[in-house]
């Protein structure tokens, strides 16, 4: 097998060539996207191995940008002439002069190591990840009589990004990543429920022994699914509810990470395009996003512009401090970089996105916040969420229970939860001191890109929410 | 090289790696390559914002060997690579487990190049990027003319050019070229801390059958400016009218409820109710992927399975799953010509209209609400539970009375399928899974 690292092979020269193309008719910045992804699965269901799948996807783009402009082309066809035709394509939005000298490539320094991989899944064979996939399936299965059906899936891959830009940076960047999911469907007399857990991130096989065991995964869709057979329905109408710690990120994700995204707030469709450093959210409400964090599966070393990113805090006690940003952005707002720029592959443009996001740790005892309530809903899991720029989002509850009288109580079935971002930050009346983080498996989409994300929180009470149940 | 020579280069391709294959140990093998084109335009607020063209190809294999399967695919097309695969795909089939329904499928497709479908504008290719420049900022200066209009999404403009082939061990041999294209919008009405958003969206296989700029923009501008200033409303149990794009939606969660995988794998709730009544009898739904033009038409599934009509729901009667080969052997039932990818999809899945008008729906409406849009997650397939963000119209006395958001609808498909009060005349084909307006004698609004 090839070793990562040597999938592209563009020389400094070609690369200088190719940028001096795209800035043929001028543009402010130019910058060459060459990426390598090898990707396995592996899936089990119905006792056997079903399939197991390997692909590779190889290619590059050429991106122009002149003021607010961007021109993009891209091919999976690496030889000189076809990426020469991709950054003419992407400089076609130019129509000046074309821009003299590309200065030589200095490399982005990379600080600390986001991948502290021991043993990587690209270098693993075929039997040890059937292996975990099966350990996971059995778990499940065997925890109850009332599992009739399981999933269990593998995926993992390595990606071998090169950045250039005509600011004269060079940035390598070779990403793991791996995903171990199970799925369940219980069933109790005519009900039947689905029951979902995963891991992973930015990891090596060593995780799955040392972080979190197959077997567990298993156990744990196994029993989502035994409880949710035993779930009432919701309640419908306006109630407080508490966050469980850990999955509840995805609240902040949705409700609150997405509109401090640059992109929103430089074009003015975010609500908090006007908003920067006033108050929007209770004193008790600080929100970073870190794609720094080792291991996770939002992080990485560098950007997809090859910028090293860093903590970034978008809520400071309530205040909006930053807002996520990427080169273009930046650019245009005159703000600094934050190493945010994301894109899904070569055929996408990079777009501002969140990494790891959540709500940072606070001085509640988690049983105080719970005992706090006397009727509404604790939010434990979820399937994810939904925003609009004016703020406006939902998301939807996969398992949860009631709080009755200061306790934990039945469980409930699916409701969604829906509300206005601002008026969520002001409603947060506490924030409990056990910050966690959700399932490694998570996925944001926008604008049709799908990048890897993890959301945190600790338990977060929400004085009164609109629930959407069915009683 | 031309359309013709393109399609014969990679028919030749495929089935050279066919034999490959073959040669290599595989008992069956099936070779699919795509090889598209994009161009893609964003304007917004009277300026290019970016600018995507591009083509690209990807090729993709399903290896079998003793009744055990293995995929790959690669958009690196060097032999070296493929051959690989190939190679690496044949030594982890032997890795999978044997399972008795793997497997191609014995019958393919007599329409091997999707003639008489529809399917393809030459034109798409010959349209100077200028003129769809010039489409997208007329779209967007015309919705911005209304001063009610405080701020743009911006319009977009994509056309794609899409060849399929499809080459296996069985000595099928297909190929097709299809075309798309659309024209997009979105709006924000109102100011920063009250603002109402929506969108409008042509889509077609033919640019001149595109909705024109004047119409996407005055759909846009009436859709957005509709839901200015929304109240709250108290939680209750009250009739839904779904516009055809939310029936749209429906249809789509059910399309993936009577999805033969989704079947023997017991994750739907419909399993195991073919034959037995899951709607009333304004409910029929039928899956046709031979209607000429339409957007999911095509000659021949994944698999190189004809495309056929299919009735889903007659009279409300659950009559056919839809299956690709291997979920129709588990269900001992004949595939219906939706493979897609490894799994199973709907071509075009469309509620059959009924004859009222949509004003006559609203207008028999004492009190209810309009669903216009709906936002997160919240489909469960395997209890049919539904529960979504919404945003809509309040009815008062068969009139529209005030916009409203913030709430949320609750139901359950098989009850919302047995209680359709009235299905309407307008079916929307702007998708490929699509229907006409639809009323709910009763759902769960939650509000206050």
């Amino acid at each position: 097998m090839t070793a990562f690292g040597d999938h592209i092979k563009l020389a400094a020269t070609d690369l200088m060539k190719i940028l001096e193309a795209a800035l043929s008719r001028g543009g402010d910045f130019a910058e060459i996207y060459a990426e390598h992804r090898q990707f396995s699965f592996v899936n089990m269901e119905e006792d056997i191995i079903k399939e197991t799948a390997e692909t590779i996807s190889l290619g590059l783009g050429v991106r122009v940008v002149c003021e607010d402009i961007t021109g993009y082309g891209y091919t999976n066809d690496l030889s000189l002439d076809k990426i020469r035709r991709a950054a003419l394509t992407a400089a076609a939005i130019a129509s000046g002069k074309g821009t003299q000298g590309v200065p030589r490539f200095a490399r982005v320094r990379i600080k600390g190591d986001p991948y502290p991989v021991k043993e990587p899944f690209h270098e693993t064979n075929l039997s040890q990840k059937i292996a975990l996939v099966k350990k996971a399936y059995l778990a499940c299965q065997k925890s109850s009589q009332k599992i009739k059906k399981v999933k269990a899936g593998l995926q993992d891959h390595v990606r071998e990004v090169l950045i250039v830009n005509s600011a004269g940076f060079i940035a390598r960047d070779i990403r793991p990543q791996v995903r171990l999911i199970c799925a369940a469907i219980a069933e109790k007399g005519k009900r039947r429920e689905i029951g979902f857990c995963g891991g992973g991130g930015r990891v090596g096989l060593e995780y799955f022994r040392d972080v979190l065991t197959p077997e567990r995964i298993g156990k744990e869709a196994a029993e989502d699914a035994l409880t949710l057979l035993e779930a009432v329905e919701a309640p419908a109408g306006e109630m407080p509810v508490v966050l469980a710690p850990g999955h509840s990120g995805v609240l902040v994700h949705e409700a609150v990470g997405h509109l401090l995204e640059a992109d929103f707030n430089r074009k003015k469709t975010s609500i908090f395009w006007n908003k920067l450093g006033k108050k929007v959210g209770s004193e008790i409400v600080s929100i970073a996003d870190d794609p720094t964090i080792p291991c996770f599966r939002g992080s990485y070393a560098v950007d997809d512009e090859g910028t090293v990113p860093r903590r970034t805090l978008l809520i400071t006690k309530g205040r909006v401090v930053s807002f996520l940003q990427d080169r273009l952005s930046a650019k245009l707002m005159g703000r600094p970089l934050t190493g945010h720029g994301r894109r899904q592959d070569y055929t996408c443009i990079p777009i501002p996105r969140m990494s790891n996001t959540y709500i940072e740790r606070g001085e509640d005892d988690p049983s105080d916040i719970i005992r706090s309530v006397s009727k509404g809903i604790y939010a434990e899991k979820f399937e994810g969420g939904q925003v609009e720029d004016s703020g406006k989002f939902t998301f939807s509850i996969s398992s949860g229970r009631l709080i009755e009288a200061g306790r934990v109580t039945a469980p409930i079935k699916q409701a969604t939860l829906i509300g206005t971002n601002v008026d969520i930050l002001q409603k947060i009346v506490m924030v409990g001191s056990d910050l966690s983080f959700g399932l490694q498996t998570g996925t944001c989409s926008k604008e049709g890109q799908e990048v890897p994300v993890t959301d945190g929180c600790p338990t977060i009470k929400i004085s009164r929410m609109t629930v959407g149940g069915k009683r | 090289m031309t359309k013709k020579a393109r399609e014969k280069e990679l028919e030749k391709l495929a089935e050279r790696f066919v034999t490959f294959a073959r040669k290599s140990g595989a008992d069956e093998v099936e070779i699919t390559i795509s090889d598209d084109r994009e161009f893609s335009l964003d304007v917004r607020l009277g300026k290019i914002e970016s600018l995507v063209e591009a083509g690209s190809r990807a090729l993709a294999l399903k290896v079998i060997k003793g009744k055990k399967t293995a995929f790959a695919a690669s958009s690196d097309f060097s032999q070296e690579t493929l051959k690989r695969l190939i190679k690496n795909a044949i030594a982890r089939a032997e890795l999978a487990n044997e399972d008795v329904c793997a497997g191609l499928p014995l019958a393919f497709s007599e329409n091997t190049n999707g003639a008489a479908l529809d399917l393809f504008d030459p034109e798409i290719r010959e349209i100077e990027p200028d003129k769809k420049i010039a489409l997208a900022l007329e779209t967007e200066r015309i919705a911005l003319e209304d001063k009610r209009i405080t701020n743009s999404h911006g319009a977009s403009l994509v056309t794609n050019e899409i060849l399929t082939v499809l080459a296996n061990s069985r000595g099928f041999v297909g190929s097709y070229e299809q075309t798309f294209c659309s024209l997009s919008l979105g709006l924000q009405a109102g100011k920063t801390d009250n603002k109402a958003e929506d969108y409008w969206f042509s889509t077609e296989r033919f640019f001149e059958k595109l909705e024109p700029p004047e119409s996407v923009a005055r759909k846009a501008v009436e859709r957005t400016v509709r839901l200015l200033n929304p109240r709250k409303i108290k939680t209750q149990a009250v009739p839904v009218i779904f516009e055809p794009q939310m029936t749209a939606w429906l249809l789509g969660f059910l399309s993936a409820c009577v999805s033969g995988m989704a079947v023997y794998q017991k994750a739907t709730f419909l399993a195991g109710r073919l034959g037995t009544r899951i709607g009333n009898k304004k409910m029929t739904v039928i899956d046709n992927g031979l209607i000429p033009g339409r957007l999911g038409t095509r000659p021949f599934d994944t698999e190189g399975v004809a495309c056929r009509k299919t009735t889903v729901l007659d009279k409300g009667i659950l009559r056919h799953y839809l299956c690709n080969t291997y979920a129709g052997r588990k269900l001992k039932l004949p595939s219906t010509g939706n493979a897609d990818g490894a799994g199973v999809g709907p071509n075009n899945f469309y509620l059959v209209p009924g004859s009222l008008s949509p004003q006559e729906i609203i207008a028999s409406t004492e009190r209810g609400l309009i669903l216009t849009r709906t936002i997160g997650h919240g489909l469960n397939p395997a209890t049919g539970d539904i529960s979504r963000g919404a945003f809509g119209l309040w009815v008062e006395k068969g009139e529209v009375a005030y916009p409203v958001a913030e709430v949320t609808v609750s139901g359950n498909l098989e009850n919302i399928l047995r209680n359709i009060e009235a299905v309407g005349n307008d079916p929307d084909f702007r998708t490929a899974v699509c229907g006409p307006t639809i009323k709910v004698a009763e759902l769960v609004v939650a509000g206050e």
